[in-house]
């Protein structure tokens, strides 16, 4: 992953910023009347994000995934370490023009409607007038509430929320989107829609830090993961090399005949180093059964391609 | 799934953003508008049918009394009033914002953004003071109508009576000085200025509610400490004329001098006492006020904003 090059001027070697880059994070929690003492939420944690690249942070509550975060967006301060975004220290503000963030289960302001909220942070982003507008339609037909725009959020189910969230995160054209179980009580369907977003914005070369619950979707959605447990990474790189089993091989077949499978059978047990594991019918997913049974399958595949199109940044 | 970055086209930010100044004010006026619009929309304006009422069932009180005492109480019980309502928007509306955005994370998404902690509470303060003043607005204009209502009541007769007696008779004369006094204690600057002493109050208090809600945990703290606050600034002055003019120790002289850095002099706000009884309020006294005002509003926020500045959300 390793994006380094050579400067012909300086003869020195330097690397292109990467999109997240954590070194050495540690965060203790002081404990209130206990001085000296806290508890460790991260340790020594170092963490990169290629840009383009989507990356997976997995680990079960309380592990430090949430933490991180919150630090790398200025949101708590690290005890020691370094986070930098594209290269700038992610503390100072302005780093955060190239970053959108979706929190876990977030809130948002009751008592604005989908368009006033994604109004609202275009206007923290310091988006002209003309473009608020335009952005904010552009936005809320790309995460499926055109039409829930003009209503109040209270009046908005979980995964509406959660997509008003995604298109918030959006609004400024970020190349960093840092994703905090972006599906958590989002039903299959809501869930399909935002990992095909992800796919998409992924596309268009947007970096992607996400955690998630989902292990499942972890491995559809990304290139990258890293392992955490109580604040430390215990495993982390390319989700390839992490879940293929070495010592295993797949042959998948479409229509083979029972004969042709014996002939294989034969073939395997002739070699003695060599045992055959499994020979089946391979299964399809409960999501996917789920999304066929509900017939929202067929809506889903179509919205993600009206996505892709509305999402086109050129 | 690929594992190069090196392939993907890396998108440029095309957004055509504000930058400088008028990024700043956007963000600031941003944040200030979505704080009033939520306050507002908690449908904190109803309180203005219960002013309404409040203001007419006391024009009705001592109907059968001299004039003087009859205005002078219209205007003690508006002012009394407009100062309560002001109080609780000043002090509940601030404490409400900060500690409801940190419990609902709406404050992540919105540090998250390109926004300083010093533009949010800036933006937060903004938005609680245009409440604060349009509130007062509405306030006042009942009041000044029903004010006027009043005064042309109680002036209407006199006026008549005038006409009727030659001016420079004991009669006319008298008619006049009775005339000069109504248009003294009705509707003029004088009425204004003390509107404004309690915008005043509610300015302050509002910087100072913020400052609490900074490190307060609870809405139901900020909002206790607050009217604590309040109280002891509104009786500060009293207890400090008390310790410093008596023969008392030294500790009881620099705890009332401590308690008057600290607290501001609520009492020397309360300028709507004078405009009640319709002495004249000088100029120079009410921008010695604003001046007051402002660098207690400046004081606290930039100690809120020392304090919210590393809080950990």
């Amino acid at each position: 992953m390793s994006q380094a090059e050579s400067s012909a001027t300086t003869g020195t070697v330097t690397s292109a910023p990467k999109a997240v880059e954590i070194r050495s994070l540690t965060k203790v929690f002081p404990l209130p009347w206990k001085k000296g003492k806290g508890v460790l939420a991260v340790d020594d944690v170092d963490l990169d994000v290629g840009v383009g690249d989507v990356y997976g942070l997995i680990g079960p509550n309380g592990s430090g995934k949430s933490t991180i975060m919150k630090a790398l967006l200025g949101l708590v301060n690290p005890t020691s370490g370094t986070t930098r975004i594209f290269g700038q220290d992610s503390t100072e503000v302005t780093s955060r023009r190239d970053v959108g963030y979706l929190p876990e289960n977030p809130y948002f302001y009751k008592h604005l409607t989908g368009a006033e909220t994604v109004r609202f942070y275009a206007q923290l982003c310091g988006l002209k007038r003309r473009d608020q507008s335009e952005r904010t339609e552009e936005l809320l037909e790309l995460v499926g509430l055109k039409d829930a725009g003009s209503r109040r959020l209270a009046g908005y189910s979980k995964g509406m929320l959660q997509r008003i969230g995604l298109a918030q995160a959006l609004v400024q054209r970020p190349r960093l989107l840092v994703l905090d179980e972006p599906t958590a009580g989002v039903d299959p369907v809501g869930s399909r829609r935002i990992r095909d977003l992800i796919f998409n914005l992924k596309k268009q070369g947007i970096s992607i830090f996400l955690c998630s619950h989902l292990l499942e979707q972890v491995q559809q959605v990304c290139d990258r993961v890293g392992i955490i447990h109580r604040g430390r990474i215990v495993r982390e790189g390319a989700i390839e090399d992490l879940i293929s089993i070495e010592d295993q091989s797949e042959v998948l077949l479409r229509n083979a005949s029972p004969e042709l499978l014996e002939s294989i059978k034969a073939l395997v047990a002739a070699e003695s180093a060599t045992e055959l594991v499994r020979i089946g019918n391979p299964k399809t997913t409960l999501e996917h059964l789920f999304l066929k049974a509900t017939g929202s399958g067929r809506d889903v595949e179509e919205s993600a391609e009206d996505l892709s199109e509305s999402s086109d940044p050129s | 799934m690929s594992n190069s970055s090196a392939a993907v086209s890396q998108p440029e930010p095309s957004m055509d953003l504000k930058k400088g100044l008028p990024l700043v004010l956007s963000k600031v006026l941003a944040i200030a508008r979505n704080t009033f619009t939520q306050l507002v929309r908690m449908k904190v304006f109803y309180f203005l049918f219960a002013f309404s009422l409040i203001l007419l069932v006391a024009g009705f009180f001592f109907a059968d009394t001299q004039f003087e005492q009859k205005l002078k109480f219209f205007k003690d019980i508006s002012y009394g009033f407009m100062l309560l309502f002001t109080t609780i928007f000043a002090i509940v509306g601030s404490a409400l914002l900060i500690p409801r955005d940190i419990e609902d994370r709406t404050l992540y998404t919105i540090l998250c953004k390109p926004v300083t902690r010093f533009e949010y509470l800036l933006g937060k303060y903004l938005g609680v003071i245009a409440l604060v003043g349009l509130s007062l607005l509405f306030m006042d204009l009942i009041f000044s109508g029903a004010l006027y209502v009043q005064e042309q009541r109680l002036l209407g007769p006199v006026l008549e009576a005038q006409a009727a007696v030659p001016a420079e008779s004991a009669a006319g004369v008298q008619y006049a000085t009775e005339a000069d006094s109504i248009r003294k204690l009705g509707l003029n600057a004088n009425t204004q200025k003390g509107v404004l002493s309690i915008f005043l109050t509610g300015a302050v208090l509002a910087a100072m509610a913020m400052l609490l809600s900074t490190f307060a945990t609870s809405t139901m703290f900020t909002v206790t400490v607050g009217l604590c606050i309040f109280i002891v600034g509104y009786f500060q002055s009293l207890a400090r004329e008390y310790f410093l003019s008596g023969s008392e120790g030294t500790w009881q002289k620099l705890l009332s001098v401590l308690v008057a850095l600290i607290f501001p002099d609520f009492k020397a706000f309360h300028l709507s006492d004078a405009a009640a009884s319709g002495e004249l309020i000088a100029n120079g006294l009410l921008l010695q006020l604003v001046g007051l005002a402002l660098v207690y509003v400046v004081i606290y926020n930039l100690v809120a904003y020392l304090v919210f500045a590393d809080k950990e959300v």
